[in-house]
């Protein structure tokens, strides 16, 4: 399945906006270990995941060419 | 009201002259004169909104001249509502300037929240950024969220049902808190002078359309913005019904804000090579937390089994190890446990969960 991943603030620096191809993952929580997986500095870190603009609250299934969100918080003022 | 002030606005097809008395009548509280307090406040006073309060406990200093453009070189050392305020009373007279000079805390935050109907958070920490969350959302009191990090922005707009009736507020994108040093802040970050000028005027647009009716304020959204290459993106939030928000003012008052970010240090999730690391070298306990009856089982001479529902009659004994690592299947239950561990032990032991659990790390617990 290819999906299309954004990346925002400090996690823009390592995962760059890019095209992923992935087999065996069918939903949110599967990208999420995949994700922390691949990329261990996401561990340490709060951040949202959200589908085709969409905030996740619950696990939910990915279908071909959705594009995930991934967004830190922000506190600067 | 000053027609001629506001003649440029009052003609604009679709705002006119019951907007801007919306906008006389309004009461807004700014909590934060600083990089995204300063233009916010200045376009509030020059829009004509009637009431405008503003907290900040700090002084100017010349760093802050880059990007906090009320304040001059010869302010340097002068408290900032101070200066603010008279500013912007000398820019606009027939406002109300409200100076309120403290550092916001649970214990006062409900007085001063009452005189106002609309709150704009433009702090510089995430402690201030939950309590005001919090806050808010217990009074249902509509919330413009403006923050910046870098090269980026963030805005939002808490506590307003749209047309379905659904409100959200900040707990629904970021239940828990970061750790303290998780984020930087621009002291340690950086930022461009502009950036809280371009997000501190778009709080000011939002602020300003959701006092009068126009346009389609961003109600239940989060807009990113990126200065570099000038581009926006837009998610849509709902309720996460995942967190509690404190349900009365007593409830509130028991939060410790100044260490829900400092205590969330406390116990700490870790992967594999952390949990390896400590065993070896740091002699710590690792707990299973899992029931007797889940597989893989694991060896119990290297890890300890406490099953969740045991966990309790556990707790009353002493436990000697310093570190103590906590697992199960996904590293969910292995948080309430180092929740409930944290709560005996406090600051007196290290306390560290798996995440992820055995699930993640199947390699490493399934090799022999």
């Amino acid at each position: 399945m290819k999906l299309e991943i954004i990346s925002f603030g400090k996690i823009s620096e390592f995962i760059t906006g890019q095209e992923i191809e992935v087999s065996e993952i069918d939903n949110t929580d599967q990208l999420q270990q995949y994700l922390e997986t691949s990329f261990p500095q996401l561990l340490g870190m709060k951040y949202k995941l959200a589908v085709n603009q969409n905030i996740i609250q619950a696990n939910q299934q990915l279908t071909e060419n959705d594009q995930v969100a991934i967004m830190p918080p922000f506190s600067g003022g | 009201m000053d027609q001629e002030r506001y003649s440029r606005q009052l003609i604009l097809k679709g705002f006119g002259i019951a907007a801007q008395e919306k906008l006389g009548n309004a009461r807004v509280l700014v909590i934060g004169a600083g990089g995204l307090g300063c233009p916010i406040l200045q376009y509030l006073a020059a829009a004509g909104v009637g009431k405008i309060g503003m907290v900040d406990d700090d002084i100017v200093s010349l760093s802050n001249l880059h990007r906090q453009i009320l304040f001059d070189t010869s302010d340097v050392g002068k408290p900032k509502v101070q200066v603010a305020a008279q500013k912007l009373r000398t820019m606009n007279p027939d406002i109300l300037i409200q100076e309120h000079r403290l550092r916001l805390n649970q214990h006062h935050i409900f007085d001063l929240l009452e005189s106002y109907d609309l709150i704009i958070d433009g702090t510089d920490n995430f402690e201030s950024r939950y309590l005001i969350n919090d806050a808010c959302a217990l009074l249902q009191k509509p919330l413009v969220f403006a923050a910046v990090s870098g090269f980026e922005g963030q805005l939002a707009i808490f506590n307003v049902e749209d047309k379905d009736g659904v409100a959200t507020n900040y707990r629904d994108l970021f239940p828990i808190p970061p750790k303290n040093g998780e984020v930087l802040n621009c002291a340690e970050n950086g930022i461009l002078g502009v950036l809280p000028g371009i997000i501190g005027t778009m709080a000011v647009a939002e602020t300003i359309k959701l006092i009068t009716g126009t346009g389609k304020p961003l109600i239940n959204k989060l807009l990113h913005y990126n200065l570099l290459n000038q581009s926006q993106y837009e998610l849509n939030i709902s309720p996460a019904g995942n967190y509690d928000l404190p349900n009365s003012k007593a409830d509130f008052l028991m939060i410790n804000y100044d260490q829900t970010c400092a205590t969330a240090s406390v116990f700490e999730e870790i992967d594999v090579a952390q949990m390896q690391r400590l065993q070896t070298q740091e002699a710590a306990l690792v707990i299973d937390v899992r029931e007797k009856h889940e597989f893989p089982i694991l060896d119990k001479e290297v890890y300890l089994q406490v099953p969740m529902s045991e966990f309790d009659a556990f707790l009353q004994n002493n436990i000697e190890a310093q570190n103590i690592v906590l697992l199960c299947q996904h590293g969910i239950r292995s948080v309430a446990a180092a929740e409930l561990l944290q709560e005996k032990y406090g600051n007196t032991k290290k306390i560290y969960s798996l995440k992820g659990g055995i699930s993640k790390w199947r390699n490493h617990f399934l090799k022999k």
